[in-house]
Order: C-alpha cells, then sequence, then structure tokens
C-alpha cells in the first residue's frame, strides 16, 4: 500500500472517531413512558364485511320483488313504495355504499391490478343488476337504485326534453364512464364515487360542491325527470345496452296496443316511443346515403378521438396524485415555486430520490397515453354510433317503452285503457272466489 | 298561436330555475378540489395555530424587565446560577464567566468540556457539570477537582450545592445522584420504585432541572409528567404537583417545565421550552402570575419558535433567583441574561 493510502485510511478512521464523539455528545434516546398501558395489537376482521354480505341479499331480494312488482303485479304504487325502501336502505341507511354505479369502478381496478381484489359483495353488486338488466330490463333502475329513487321522489312536475336534446345530453354518460373506467383502471381515482351527488345527502354531510351538485339536480329533477340517471349515470350507459337485449321488459300495455294514444305523454323520461310512418322513398334515398357517410366517418372519429386522447395524456395523468407529486417535486427543485407542500414534505422524509419518482411518473403518463388512445377511440365510437343510430328507422306499429331508455318505472301503466281492464277483470274474479 | 298567459310564464319561471341550476351545478363542478390543493377543509379547530395557544391574558403578566439586558459574552449559554452576593456564574460554550450583580465581567473559569450546569456553594467553590463528569474550582478559578465520569448514558443538565451535599440531575438516567462535597456518591433520588411510590422520572429532552426550597426539601423537575416533584434528601417522596395544559396555568408540550428557581418566600418560578413562557406559582403549587411570555421572551413570539426547530431546541431558558426575588432569565437564544421585577416590589423599591 502507497503512503497516501495510509494517510488516507488514517484520515477515514480519524474522520470516524470524531463522529462518535459526536454522537455521544447527543441526548440519549427520549423517554416518553407512562402509566397508560399499551394494548395488544390486533387485527379485527373488517366490520363492512358482515353488512356487505347483509346488502348482497337485500339486493337480490329487491331485484326480485322489483321485477315481480313491474313486469307482472304492474303496480306503481308498490313499484314506489319498493323504491322509498331502496332509498331508505341503500341510500340514508347503508350511506349510499356499496353502490353498483361506482363498483364499475372496482370492477375495473381489479382487471387492471393484480393487487386489488374486489370483493365479492361488490362483484355482485355489480354484476347482478345487469344480469337482471339482460333478462328483464331496467328493474333495477326503476326500483332499487337508492340514486335513482331519490331523484324519482322529487319529480312534481316534468316537462318533456326535446329528443335532439335528451341524445345529446346522453353523450355526456358515456364520456363519463369512459373516464370513470379510464382513471380507475390507472389507480388515479375513483371519478364516480368522488363526484357521486347524492351520497352526501345520504350521509348528511360531505363535500359542499357536491352538495351544491346534487342539490341542483334535485331541482332540476323536480321538472326534469332523473336527470342523473338519464344524462350523467355511467352504470346506466351498460344498462341501456343490456336492456335493449332483454328478454322480457315492461310493456306499456298488458295485452294489445288500440293505439288511443293516452299514453303519449305519460312518461316523464320521454321513453313511450310512437308507432312510425313508412319513410317516403325520396327520404329514404337521403338517409340512405347519410348512413353511407357516417359508416365511413365512424372509423375517421374513433381515429381522431384515439389521437386527442393521447395528445391529451399529459394532462389525463395530472389526476393521478404521484404525478402531481412529481410536478410539484420537480418544481421545487428548480426552484420554480416556493415552499413545498405537506405531499412533497411527506415524500422527502421517505428518503425516496427523486428520480425514482420522476421514472415512475413518466411510465404513468405513458400508461395514460394507451388509456388515452382507448378513451378516445371510446368517444369517436360514441359519436359515430350515435350518427348511425339517427340515420336508421326503426319501424313500430305500437306505443313501446323504448328498451334502453325505459327506466321501468311503472308510470305508464295506469295511462292504458287496456291495463284498467285488467284492473277491472281481475277484482271480478276476485269478487266471484 | 295563442298560448294561455299562465302557461307561458310558468314555462319561463321552470327554464330560468332549471337553467340558474344547471349553471350553479357546472360552477360547483369546477371548483371542486380534485387535487387536494385546497387543503383538508377541515375548520380553524384542527389548526395547529401557535400564536393563539400562546396568547394569554396579559393582565396576568406581574413583572416588568429591568433594562439592559446583561450579555453573557458566550455564543451558546447553557446555565445560570447566583451566588449569595448576587454574582451571577453562567456557563456556556467551554468555560464559567462570573459577573457581578451589575453585569461586569469579573472572571472567566475555562473548563475542560462544555458545561451543562453550573452551582456555588457558600464557600465560594464553584461546580460546574459537563456532560457526564462534575469539575470543582475556588472562587479564583482553579481547578480544585475532577470527579469520577459517571456513566456513558450520562447526561447532566443541572447541579445544586446543599449544606454538605451535592445533587446532580442526570438526565440520560433520568436521576438525581446526591455526592457529598468530595464527590463520593451518597444515593441516588427519583429512581422508580413502587414500594416507596416513586414512579421515576420521566425526561424526554436534555432538561432535567432541581432546586432546594426554603422548606428544606427538593424540588425535581419530572418534565414528562408535567410536574415537580418534592424529595427529602434520603430519596423519599413527598408531593408533587403540576398540569399539562396548554393553557397558561399548565405546562405545555411532551415535557416541561425546563427549569426551574425558588424565590426566597417558597414560590416557583418555572420556565418553559416550546413555547416560551416564564411563571410564578405559589408554593401549592398553584398558578399566579407570568413573569413574561413568548411575545416578551422571543423575537416573533410563539410563531418563530415553533417554525425554527433550532430555536424550539435552543429554547430552554435557564432562571435563577436572587435574594431580593429579583427574577434572572437566561436567554439561550439570543445570549443574554434578562431581569425581572415583580411589579409591587418594583414600586416598592
Amino acid at each position: 500500500m502507497t503512503r497516501s493510502s495510509h494517510t488516507l485510511i488514517l484520515f477515514a478512521v480519524l474522520l470516524a472517531t470524531g463522529a462518535a464523539a459526536f454522537g455521544l455528545e447527543r441526548f440519549p434516546p427520549p423517554q416518553f413512558e407512562t402509566d397508560y398501558v399499551r394494548p395488544t395489537t390486533t387485527v379485527p376482521n373488517p366490520p363492512q364485511g358482515f353488512w356487505e354480505y347483509i346488502d348482497a341479499g337485500v339486493l337480490i331480494v329487491t331485484l326480485f320483488l322489483a321485477t315481480y312488482l313491474i313486469l307482472r303485479k304492474r303496480s306503481r304504487r308498490w313499484i314506489f313504495a319498493l323504491m322509498l325502501f331502496s332509498l331508505v336502505y341503500f341510500g340514508f341507511f347503508r350511506k349510499g355504499c356499496v353502490c353498483s354505479v361506482g363498483a364499475v369502478q372496482n370492477v375495473t381496478l381489479t382487471a387492471f391490478d393484480s393487487t386489488y381484489a374486489v370483493p365479492i359483495a361488490v362483484l355482485m353488486f355489480f354484476a347482478l343488476p345487469l344480469v337482471f338488466t339482460l333478462f328483464f330490463g331496467r328493474v333495477f333502475c326503476g326500483a332499487v337504485c337508492p340514486l335513482g329513487a331519490i331523484q324519482d321522489a322529487v319529480l312534481i312536475h316534468p316537462v318533456r326534453v326535446p329528443r335532439w336534446l335528451e341524445s345529446g345530453l346522453r353523450l355526456i354518460a358515456y364520456l363519463y364512464l369512459g373516464a370513470g373506467v379510464l382513471f380507475a383502471a390507472m389507480g388515479a381515482m375513483f371519478i364516480i364515487c368522488r363526484y357521486d351527488p347524492f351520497v352526501g345527502f345520504f350521509r348528511f354531510g360531505g363535500n359542499w360542491n357536491i352538495l351544491v351538485l346534487g342539490g341542483c339536480l334535485l331541482l332540476i329533477g323536480v321538472f326534469v325527470g332523473r336527470p342523473y340517471c338519464r344524462f350523467l349515470c355511467p352504470y346506466g350507459v351498460i344498462l341501456r345496452q343490456l336492456s335493449r337485449l332483454s328478454r322480457w321488459r315492461v310493456t306499456i300495455t298488458p295485452t294489445d296496443c288500440i293505439q288511443c294514444r293516452l299514453c303519449e305523454d305519460a312518461c316523464p323520461f320521454g321513453a313511450i316511443r310512437k308507432p312510425t310512418e313508412p319513410w317516403p322513398a325520396k327520404e329514404y334515398r337521403v338517409a340512405k346515403a347519410r348512413l353511407a357517410f357516417f359508416l365511413v366517418l365512424l372509423p375517421v372519429l374513433i381515429g381522431a378521438g384515439g389521437w386527442a386522447g393521447y395528445e391529451l395524456r399529459g394532462w389525463l395523468a395530472q389526476i393521478h396524485p404521484q404525478v402531481r407529486l412529481a410536478q410539484r417535486i420537480y418544481l421545487e427543485e428548480n426552484a420554480q415555486v416556493e415552499g413545498t407542500t405537506d405531499a412533497s414534505d411527506a415524500f422527502r422524509a421517505t428518503g425516496r430520490p427523486s428520480p425514482e419518482l420522476y421514472s415512475e411518473a413518466t411510465l404513468l403518463r405513458d400508461r395514460f397515453g394507451i388509456g388515452g388512445v382507448l378513451f378516445g377511440a371510446f368517444v369517436g365510437l360514441v359519436i359515430g354510433g350515435k350518427l348511425l343510430s339517427l340515420s336508421v328507422k326503426r319501424r313500430r306499429t305500437d306505443y313501446e317503452a323504448d328498451r334502453a331508455s325505459c327506466l321501468a318505472c311503472g308510470r305508464c301503466y295506469e295511462y292504458c285503457p287496456k291495463e284498467h281492464e285488467r284492473w277491472k277483470n281481475r277484482k271480478e274474479r276476485l269478487g266471484r272466489s | 298561436m295563442n298560448q294561455p298567459q299562465g302557461k307561458t310564464d310558468s314555462g319561463v319561471v321552470i327554464g330560468a330555475l332549471i337553467g340558474t341550476a344547471v349553471l350553479v351545478a357546472i360552477g360547483a363542478l369546477l371548483l371542486v378540489d380534485s387535487t387536494g390543493r385546497g387543503g383538508s377543509g377541515l375548520s380553524d379547530a384542527y389548526e395547529l395555530d401557535a400564536v393563539k395557544m400562546a396568547r394569554f391574558d396579559p393582565n396576568l403578566i406581574a413583572c416588568h424587565e429591568v433594562e439592559p439586558a446583561i450579555a453573557t459574552g458566550f455564543a451558546r449559554s447553557r446555565a445560570l446560577t447566583l451566588d449569595g452576593e448576587g454574582r451571577l456564574y453562567i456557563a456556556g460554550d467551554k468555560a464559567v464567566h462570573v459577573l457581578s450583580a451589575e453585569g461586569t465581567l469579573e472572571r472567566v473559569i475555562a473548563v475542560s468540556g462544555e458545561p451543562r450546569c453550573v452551582a456555588v456553594s457558600s464557600e465560594g467553590r464553584i461546580y460546574v457539570g459537563l456532560r457526564n463528569r462534575v469539575e470543582v474550582f475556588d472562587a479564583a478559578g482553579e481547578r480544585l477537582a475532577a470527579w469520577e465520569p459517571l456513566g456513558d448514558r450520562s447526561f447532566l443538565s443541572s447541579i445544586l450545592v446543599a449544606g454538605d451535599s451535592v445533587f446532580v440531575a442526570d438526565a440520560g438516567n433520568a436521576v438525581v445522584q446526591r455526592y457529598d462535597k468530595t464527590g463520593k456518591a451518597i444515593n441516588r433520588i427519583g429512581e422508580k420504585d413502587p414500594t416507596r411510590d416513586i414512579p421515576g422520572f420521566l425526561v424526554p429532552s436534555p432538561y432535567f432541572d432541581l432546586a432546594l426550597a426554603p422548606d428544606g426539601l427538593l424540588r425535581v423537575v419530572s418534565p414528562g409528567r408535567t410536574r415537580v416533584e418534592a424529595y427529602t434528601f434520603d430519596g423519599d417522596l413527598e408531593f408533587a404537583w403540576g398540569e399539562n395544559s396548554i393553557r397558561i396555568h399548565g405546562f405545555c408540550g411532551c415535557c416541561n417545565p425546563v427549569n426551574i428557581a425558588m424565590l426566597p418566600d417558597g414560590r416557583y418560578v418555572t420556565a418553559e421550552k416550546g413555547l416560551i413562557r416564564v411563571k410564578i406559582y405559589d408554593a401549592d403549587g398553584t398558578f399566579q402570575s407570568v413573569v413574561a411570555g413568548p411575545d416578551q421572551l422571543v423575537e416573533g413570539g410563539a410563531a418563530r419558535v415553533f417554525e425554527n426547530a433550532e430555536d424550539a431546541e435552543a429554547s430552554g431558558f435557564d432562571v435563577a433567583v436572587d435574594a431580593a426575588g429579583r427574577i434572572f432569565v437566561l436567554d439561550t437564544i439570543e445570549n443574554k441574561v434578562r431581569v425581572f421585577v415583580e411589579n409591587q416590589k418594583g414600586r416598592s423599591e
């Protein structure tokens, strides 16, 4: 070994000795001993587990009951009573959670994050209404969903929303579903729960802005039937599509439509479709050409949406708290902002190097790029699909409840003279027996 | 087409209502703090407001400061005591400064390490506590003895001479060691002993003070219990007083008071760190008055102490009392001694 090596080692030893001396000057570990006896740490089972299964049981019962009342008994009064029960139980008693609408995000997250396991009860809340809708139409919306119930309860003076406006506003729900799935998949936020407008009422407290939002929706709901369900509900988007395929569903008349037109204005949700006239030949040709144009436009819209989604990846990624933290740390490290935040202080306290955080944020941003493409493409598909649907005329010979839009509230039953006839016959049968 | 007037009016009203509700809803939605930048949203009740906590009724201040303050001459002052003639003995850096009652530097006594505490006997001997050992000097500053060092865990924080005994408060071991004047250990005071109903001292920070009361009992602070305990020289616990409270009548935080001194009439002067305040308690331990609060003792008041960790650590002000009842506060941040006189006494003087 050289003389310089020896000098270096000696210097290092002296330095270490000095450090030890400095360490000795420090006060011994502090005492915080008191008379308090710390209890043994125990990890009890999550208390929610029991109630979640009770909830799932109540959900099954209410879904069956709703199906019976809507399709078999056809009684608006009983449907309303069940709806109130659901509002009280799932809403005020269980504080709006678990909720099928929000469960979409749990299921999405479990699909994208292997470390997250969705509870069986939550899975049931997600799947059961879908299964029932597939067989019986939107019976869940009609009498089980507390979000729908609270709106239905305030519907006092319904006004008609023009079809064009209704179709346009409904696109918001598709966007909301897409955003909810995207942010849940990325592990960024459960946006549908965060912006649930009615949960604050169920819990008698919450974020003021959301309470105001909920209050406004209820005020609108006095005149416009169930605005959240029709124009915003992301779960409703899925239910709409499944309801189109449903084997059994709400029919205005219990037998044959006599085209009396009494039910024409019965639905406060604009879900009753009139019989259609055959298209004039000239109009048909125009519609055909328009349909061909929209079919060509569809992939363009999907592509444009995907491109826009990719370009917006940076903006979308900012929803993720980890990306926001990385941005904050970067700004602080480069003296572009003054002071620190609780989050940046907490990050520094972990001792993790900031480049590690930056790489994580970059990875997330890249993932948001892929997610943004899919989200944008979905939006393009929805817009293109809507344009296509406007170019297709479905033939109807009777007054019918729209398969997708009908919320199975049962209001239209009593408008049908055939229904009254059925009641009368039933009463007579009961009288005879 | 003519429409009934009433229908038109209601349509307008409903439209206006819906339009307003839509606008308000959009506004509320846009203003949602989804990133948490707006803070917790909790009320002020959950805020750690040091300034608010430091506030107390100014009418409780029963002392006034005698200007000017006395400079210690140290970069880091640590402890203060007085002898029977009113001379000040201030420990700091690596020395003890002896100042006249008027504040003139009379002598500098060099110490082999950083002194943590200092006491003077009636014969004029100066006992200096270093980290884990005691050195004894004569009045001229000549070193007479260096006692056997205590263990590595020891951290001496206060020293007191009473009669033939020297009491050393060892914060590291949370015990008071009694010696004779030659440095021979006699007994230990305050060790946890359930058979004698002694709970043991709790010393979470390097502040652990003691004083001798006119009743002949030792007063030892158990800062972790925020109380003062009275012991006989043999180590029997006689009584204790003190309450943990952020309010002015109690001792705040994890470990206070940091230092105490006894007034000639048996009342206590206490000094707290963190939220720096010097107060007077009567002989029973009942809060009596304030000597000075954070605003009087620290530039910037409470806010400065709370926001600056170094200041908070160095804010263990020492207190001493002379035979006339004047209160000497060693400001360990500004390195000066401030003198306070009770208002009644001030007026009578």
